[in-house]
């Protein structure tokens, strides 16, 4: 895996190149985070004809910083009966897989901190840990709501997971590669975007994206209106805001899954690579809001059996049908 | 250094950043514990029970069935990444594979595993209910 020089090649000592990734990933996410938070809360409010945030910043932009200073000085309580170890480690569990994920991705050609073959693989694996993190904070907290919240959550992630990954399966079966980087350059190189010929593909991608990251319509989990605040109604402060980042973060890292197979990710005429990568990851993002905003919530089995009724089969025949042409070309 | 260990590293700090990002709050906020600041949150009235307690059965054979695909699936990367090369061959057993995973979806469904049943109890006992 020499091909082509990664961002981190460049530096000399291999720990700078590490620390400097950690800190560039986590720059990029928090400030993302900040952002996607205001503009979920500016989104919601031109779709309800309210104003949103006005107050901090201009547009109100820094009303999300300071909801971080404020949740930085609360009180971390820790419920009597929790179990202590599952606890106090979900957050966490929740939070790292995130910024190893985020690492994975080409922002532009040769700008990608891990350059990985398994790119892919890889990215659904760390999504994959979250749900752990996601049921150690519902059985840990001890509390009917976070534990009912978990297993809904749960449940569904691991159902949606399947269409998820079928559907990509059939852009790593055109593409030949599971390299994120080379699935971009090979739609650079070809003059279109995979979405041209796999139009079913990118909806179920989409679809289960947004089940994935517990959004509405699918955002079962939380349903605020009876569950609280589903796993992490136990948590408050800092905690909260781990989960908090990690949701954020998410809907992000699923966007730029999306960009990268189906939207050929930097690939673009005039503007710069990452002004093109971000551009469509955004316009994504704007996508899943709209959408949550605009959309009422399931029932729990409907959820299910759609998935599974559904979108895998429709998966699955995709995945086949992709295979056959593949043939015929 | 290759790719694997640097990710590995990238979770290492990761998962000391997020550690600093749980205690440093512990030094700045309030410590302020009254007689119920501590008990489980329950719609503001005393917690009753423990929430460690039997749990549907529906859910427990949503995860066998998505055990047996996921790992199904995994095997399909590396297949993908090779098919080009594979010939018409290779499109039969790539079908043939799908059609007997697809078995276990209809499996299922015939079992009646996507209707999902009301599990109310009888009204003198309020079991768990999902």
């Amino acid at each position: 895996m020499s091909p082509p020089e990664t961002l981190v090649d460049k530096l000399d000592s291999p720990w700078l190149g590490v620390v400097l990734g950690v800190a560039a990933v986590l720059g990029m996410l928090t400030v993302n985070v900040l952002f996607l938070v205001w503009l979920e809360r500016k989104v919601s409010a031109w779709i309800q004809r309210r104003m949103g945030p006005t107050e901090v910043g201009p547009f109100g932009l820094f009303q999300t910083l300071a909801d971080m200073l404020k949740l930085l000085s609360k009180q971390l309580i820790t419920p009597r009966h929790v179990d202590k170890p599952l606890y106090h480690l979900a957050p966490l569990v929740v939070f790292v897989p995130v910024v190893a994920a985020a690492s994975l991705f080409p922002f532009s050609a040769g700008l990608v901190l891990q350059d990985l073959d398994i790119g892919l693989v890889l990215v659904f694996a760390f999504g994959g840990l979250a749900f752990v993190g996601i049921f150690m904070a519902g059985w840990g907290s001890n509390n009917k709501y976070a534990l009912l919240g978990a297993m809904r959550s749960v449940a569904q992630n691991i159902s949606y997971e399947i269409p998820l990954i079928l559907a990509s399966l059939s852009v790593v079966l055109m593409s030949g590669t599971m390299n994120l980087a080379k699935i971009t350059a090979l739609q650079s190189e070809r003059g279109y975007w995979f979405i041209v010929l796999q139009p079913v593909a990118a909806v179920i991608y989409f679809i289960a994206a947004l089940a994935e990251t517990n959004r509405a319509p699918f955002d079962i989990p939380e349903a605020e209106s009876e569950l609280v605040a589903g796993f992490h109604t136990e948590y408050s402060g800092m905690r909260f805001a781990l989960f908090f980042f990690a949701e954020y973060s998410n809907v992000f890292i699923v966007s730029m899954v999306a960009t990268v197979l189906f939207l050929g990710g930097w690939s673009g005429p005039l503007l710069p690579g990452p002004v093109w990568f971000f551009l469509k990851v955004y316009a994504l993002v704007g996508l899943t809001m709209w959408v949550r905003w605009t959309f009422p919530r399931l029932r729990f089995d409907q959820l299910m059996s759609f998935c599974w009724v559904v979108l895998t089969p429709l998966a699955i025949l995709n995945l086949l049908i992709t295979a056959f042409v593949a043939r015929l070309v | 250094m290759n790719g694997y260990a640097q990710l590995a590293c990238y979770l290492v700090l990761g998962l000391v950043l997020g550690g600093v990002i749980v205690v440093l709050p512990q030094l700045l906020s309030p410590r302020s514990i009254g007689r119920t600041t501590e008990n489980t949150y329950e719609c503001g009235i005393d917690t009753v029970g423990s929430a460690w307690m039997r749990f549907s059965i529906t859910y427990y054979v949503f995860a066998l069935i998505f055990v047996a695909f996921e790992v199904d699936i995994l095997y399909l990367f590396p297949v993908a990444v090779a098919y080009e090369p594979s010939g018409w061959r290779g499109l039969a057993e790539i079908a043939a594979f799908l059609v007997i995973l697809s078995l276990a979806i209809l499996y299922a469904w015939r079992k009646g595993v996507f209707v999902w049943k009301s599990h109310r109890a009888p009204q003198s006992s309020s079991g768990p209910n999902a």
